[in-house]
């Protein structure tokens, strides 16, 4: 279930390896140029990166995990790259074409790429791993969504390979340079299903060495490696021996082992140290707001009180999240309008302020809903019926827990009883596919405003492996989406999005809230590192300075 | 007398462990008078939470998030902005209402296992008692947190967890004082005379086996009260919003490096209920039994 | 005694005891199959399968079996020293416990090494002085034995990691990470092992041997600390159930507060993520060792005090 409210928010990770280089940033004292070159990159040490996630299963095309999409991009390579301008740019494909249908890709593959297992790139390979991601006994959770309307791979000689589609589908670059439909090996994939989650074998600057469930995770350069996506800042091998990748998921302890030297890089600060990291010398902290669709709480439009708009958008405007997300969050998470985050291809800025906190706006919509009476504990009732939204999170993280009860606070203060339940994963799922909630909170990380089609398009429903949690289906987003989808003029496509953006804040589909950033904490004698068009880390060209 | 004795001045432990804090003091009288006017406070707050502050717990403040306890909050605020005070007093009813519910559910599972142990015969004591046994057998907390992993996190679920993992020791007090006082001159008088079984239980047995009991449940209300506040530390008791002493702390562990009011004054009150009950209960035992009862605590 | 009354004593204690870790096994199973939930919908995570799919999930784990038929195969998988998988890792129970073990046996080695050094010194110190001295000492130890392990690890933390930044807040990697969490579990014991051991030097010093030594010359202190202690460790013995138990307890509470790896962290994530197996695997586990733990504690005091063997267990 991708990008529900656990802490593994998925990431889509998109391709290259250009990124803002944090170099700059972290050396900014010590180079005139602030460029990474500065100091010559010293090639060997191993780097200890802490991550916030434990990954569940390696295999790009099953999981949707964020910390798979990272492991991941160092182990495999992709057809083609995404640049931070959207562009996109040759990899394992040194040239490509789409037909004038839109329907079918032919990619031109580079003939020197060796898997890290010895076996060499070519059409066969690209061809496996594809079907591989498709196959419904892979049973995949997010790789295959990515495909949209994918009918099949053909190969038409070793070095040339044509996707065909059934329709037009705009997005199949993007998605093309995410680690998730990243090529692996043709051996590697007759190996099974254990063995491909356990040991991913690709083509990548970094190859699998071990994995010691639940704590750590190994990788080594790959010395052969020469085929970096062309846009990339640094080409051939990586610097660095290996990394060792520690899973701590635990705030605290993950940011004590930044401070204390035994992990040089980190995953997601807590927004409680930023002060404490940036008063150390020695430490940096690169961040980004990440693209895709923000953390926001979906809003059961099907049934309950929230199938009416009023009650929607009172519950929207009764809250200030611009106080509860600034207190809790350290002001180091921007405030969302959209449901797309402000780093997303055609994401509409005049939304930002459009909405602002009006609790005398949500009372006078509530008294004309119809909920006029109040009870004992001072919320609101219709024909007896209490106003009672129910909110089950699974496991939820602290902060996010936080927030829900400020929310509650909020939504108290107007009559509406907020009940946020924590829930086992089980339970929850089948809350979910069951509807018996009314609030649900999420967020989906990807370079491209298509997301917006995994949300509420109607034919993206849960049990299909979509995010419509509650079976919306409005022929007007329809529409837009799935028509920005297939369209492939850019003008056309950005006022599709423009309009569904306004019309989902417009008519309350779901409330944005806070912009996902990235906060990773490094020590400054790490060079190098970089972050993809998703926000995510790099580590191709990252160095330890001696 | 074996779950009552757990000082360890005793001889061995038998199979079982015991549970309940091993506590031996002897309060003065003017400690106990201190220690009752505090617990009167505690369950003034818990009965009456308005007579001390005016401000509702779980009213949210953003812009006033984690200051220090000042004039304008006694305690200190939380992440929210909420006033810690305020919390602290509501979360008196909820943390105090685990501790004594899960006392008296303990209570009344563990006499009616207990009586029904000391009367129904031998297979029946017999098969009582090893099932306490059993349950003894899960060290500390694990019991607790074994029912609660079956019933899920709630404050319900978290009493009955406490009040389950409790029982046992109960159970094997009343049983042995029911044993004693069937074996008394009284009951042997009653029996004499004729009376009923089932009467003979419940005029003369209950009640004589109920005094100790009650003192036993005073001085365990301390220690319910702190496991109650350790599974919500661990986010298993009371959910939020609920102000409760455990969960308060546990999100304000998170905020250590901003403030450290968040730290201090849910575990204070915490601390201060277990020591004044325990005190009180202290003072009441020896009251009862007299000064011959021994190490007592 | 005579050697054949203490194999008889050994034997009943041993039938008891494996019936008792039979019961606990027992209750473990029943915990799994009460709890609400399906444990294959647990276990399949974030997935949304189709019924198919739960159906040979299912199967595959012997679930769709009759109830007693189930229970056989956990009894006999627990004889093997199998304890299933965990729904959160996918790993092996028995793996998890064997890895996890390590840490928390020394956080709570060193816990109890530091709490019967602090309370050997406190109860020498002041055992039979001046009410006002032994008042003061009460109520520290009365406050000690209350204040739970929670608030006084995060008390520590506050101060000695976040204000004076002595000791790392969290970890598990290093000698000075133990410190703040062993002397946490070791307060929660000093309390209550002052208390007996206060306890048993007062009615040492009572006894005649005693007065006799002292008549010889023998200095305060030393009449303390040769005659009067040894007898006054005897029960700390007795209180070696009640010890394990809350030093179990407080790994859960204290490996969480510092973020240590460690059994009672395992129990804790697991008992909050609804991982049963894992939760049913240490309560069996630890409910064994337990018990063996206490029949050890029996014998112990039957060699150590004669007058405990007419008592039979």
């Amino acid at each position: 279930m991708p990008g529900r409210s656990r802490s593994r928010t998925p990431l889509r990770s998109a391709g290259a390896a250009v990124a803002l280089l944090l170099a700059a940033a972290a050396t900014a004292a010590c180079g005139s140029s602030g460029s990474p070159a500065s100091a010559a990159p010293a090639a060997g040490g191993t780097l200890t990166y802490g991550s916030d996630q434990l990954p569940d299963c390696l295999d790009p095309a099953v999981s949707p995990e964020d910390i798979t999409g990272i492991v991941d991009r160092e182990v495999f390579d992709s057809l083609v790259s995404e640049s931070h301008d959207g562009t996109f740019h040759p990899w394992l494909a040194s040239s490509w074409s789409v037909d004038p249908a839109g329907t079918v890709y032919t990619f031109h593959l580079r003939t020197d790429v060796k898997f890290q297992d010895g076996a060499a790139l070519d059409a066969a390979a690209v061809k496996a791993s594809l079907d591989h991601v498709v196959a419904p006994a892979t049973a995949s959770q997010y790789a295959a969504s990515l495909l949209g309307p994918y009918t099949g791979t053909k190969v038409v000689d070793p070095a040339t390979v044509q996707i065909t589609l059934s329709a037009p589908f705009e997005p199949l670059l993007q998605a093309l340079s995410t680690p998730y439909l990243g090529i692996q090996s043709p051996a590697g994939l007759q190996a099974g299903k254990t063995q491909l989650c356990t040991h991913p074998v690709g083509s990548g600057p970094f190859s699998f060495v071990s994995w010691t469930k639940p704590t750590s995770l190994e990788l080594k350069n790959n010395p052969a490696y020469n085929w970096a996506p062309a846009d990339a800042a640094h080409q051939g091998a990586a610097y660095l021996a290996g990394i060792t990748i520690q899973f701590n998921t635990e705030n605290a302890s993950r940011f004590g082992s930044l401070t204390s030297g035994q992990s040089q890089v980190i995953e997601d600060v807590p927004p409680v140290d930023i002060k404490t990291l940036k008063a150390q010398s020695g430490l940096g902290l690169l961040t980004e707001q990440r693209p895709g669709a923000v953390y926001t709480i979906g809003l059961n439009t099907a049934k309950g009180p929230l199938a009416d708009p009023k009650v929607r958008t009172a519950l929207m405007r009764s809250v200030d999240f611009d106080q509860l997300i600034q207190s809790i969050y350290f002001g180091q998470y921007a405030r969302a309008w959209s449901m797309l985050s402000p780093t997303t291809p055609d994401y509409d800025a005049t939304l930002a302020k459009s909405w602002p906190p009006d609790q005398a706006l949500g009372n006078q919509l509530l008294d004309q809903a119809g909920w006029t009476a109040h009870d004992a504990a001072g919320y609101r009732t219709k024909d007896g019926q209490e106003l009672t939204l129910r909110w089950p999170a699974a496991s939820p993280r602290q902060d996010r827990a936080a927030l829900a009860q400020g929310i509650q606070a909020e939504a108290k203060a107007v009559g509406i009883n907020v009940q946020y339940v924590n829930e086992d994963q089980g339970a929850y799922i089948q809350d979910l596919i069951g509807g018996k909630l009314d609030l649900v909170d999420t967020s989906f990380v990807r370079d491209e405003p298509d997301i917006l089609r995994h949300f509420f398009a109607s034919d993206q429903t849960i049990l299909k492996g979509g995010a419509n949690e509650f079976g919306l289906h409005d022929p007007q987003l329809d529409q837009w989406l799935n028509g920005a989808a297939a369209g492939s003029d850019a003008a056309q496509r950005k006022q599709s999005y423009l309009a569904a953006q306004q019309y989902i804040i417009k008519n309350a589909l779901a409330i944005p809230v806070y912009v996902p950033t990235t906060l990773v904490g490094y020590q400054t004698k790490v060079h190098g590192l970089a972050l993809d068009a998703d926000g995510s880390l790099l580590f191709h060209g990252a160095w330890i300075a001696k | 007398m074996s779950a009552a004795s757990a000082d360890g001045a005793g001889p061995a432990t038998g199979a079982v462990p015991r549970r309940r804090l091993p506590v031996r003091i002897r309060p003065a009288r003017p400690a106990a008078l201190a220690a009752g006017l505090v617990l009167a406070l505690i369950l003034l707050a818990a009965i009456w939470p308005g007579l001390f502050t005016g401000r509702p717990p779980n009213a949210v403040d953003p812009p006033a998030a984690l200051q220090g306890p000042g004039a304008a909050h006694l305690f200190g605020t939380d992440e929210l902005g909420r006033d810690e005070f305020s919390r602290v007093v509501h979360g008196t009813r909820v943390s105090l209402g685990v501790g004594l519910g899960a006392t008296a559910l303990a209570l009344a599972l563990g006499s009616a296992a207990g009586v029904v142990a000391a009367t129904a015969g031998r297979v029946v004591d017999e098969a009582v008692m090893r099932v306490c046994d059993i349950l003894l057998s899960f060290p500390g907390l694990l019991l607790a947190l074994l029912v609660v992993a079956v019933l899920g996190p709630g404050t319900a679920d978290a009493t009955v967890a406490i009040g389950v993992s409790m029982a046992p020791g109960f159970a094997k007090l009343v049983r042995s004082q029911a044993l004693v006082i069937r074996r008394s001159d009284y009951v042997r008088a009653a029996v004499t005379f004729g009376r009923r079984r089932s009467e003979i239980h419940l005029r003369h047995v209950a009640p004589n086996a109920l005094a100790p009991l009650l003192v036993l449940a005073t001085v365990t209300v301390g220690g319910a009260i702190v496991a109650g506040s350790s599974l919500s530390f661990l986010g298993l008791g009371p959910q939020p919003p609920s102000p409760d002493w455990g969960s308060m702390l546990a999100d304000g562990q998170n905020y250590l490096a901003v403030s450290w009011a968040v730290a201090v004054f849910p575990g204070l009150a915490v601390t201060a209920t277990v020591v004044s009950s325990t005190v009180v209960g202290a003072y009441l035992r020896r009251r009862f039994e007299g000064r011959g009862a021994g190490d007592g605590f | 005694m005579t050697g054949r009354a203490a194999a008889g004593w050994l034997l009943r204690r041993l039938a008891l005891g494996a019936v008792v870790v039979l019961g606990a096994a027992t209750v473990a199973f029943l915990a799994f199959h009460l709890a609400t939930g399906d444990p294959v919908r647990v276990l399949l995570g974030a997935e949304t399968p189709t019924p198919a799919q739960l159906a040979e999930v299912r199967t595959q784990l012997g679930y769709d079996r009759p109830v007693l038929v189930q229970y056989g195969s956990f009894l006999g998988h627990l004889v093997r020293g199998d304890l299933g998988y965990s729904y959160q890792t996918r790993e092996p129970v028995s793996e998890l416990i064997g890895d996890q073990l390590l840490p928390t046996v020394e956080l709570a080695g060193s816990a109890l090494i530091l709490a019967l050094a602090a309370s050997v010194a406190l109860a020498v110190a002041t055992a039979g002085r001046r009410p006002v001295l032994r008042g003061v000492s009460s109520l520290l130890e009365l406050v000690a034995i209350s204040a739970p392990s929670f608030w006084v690890g995060v008390l520590l933390l506050t101060f000695f990691s976040f204000r004076l930044h002595l000791f790392p807040a969290v970890g598990s990697d290093n000698v000075d990470a133990l410190v703040l969490p062993a002397v946490t579990l070791a307060l929660g014991l000093v309390g209550t092992f002052t208390q007996v051991l206060r306890a048993g030097i007062e009615r040492a010093l009572a006894e005649p041997f005693v007065l006799s030594s002292r008549a010889r010359g023998t200095g305060q202190t030393q009449v303390r600390r040769r005659h009067a202690l040894p007898h006054a460790l005897v029960p700390l013995i007795a209180l070696s159930g009640w010890t394990v138990g809350a030093l179990l307890s407080g790994s859960v509470v204290i490996e969480t507060i510092f973020s240590r790896q460690g059994l009672g962290r395992v129990v804790a994530t697991a008992v909050g993520g609804r991982d049963l197996p894992v939760i049913t695997g240490v309560t069996v586990v630890s409910a064994a060792a337990f018990t063996l733990t206490s029949l050890l504690v029996d014998w112990l005091s039957r060699v150590v005090d004669p007058r405990l063997r007419e008592n039979p267990a």
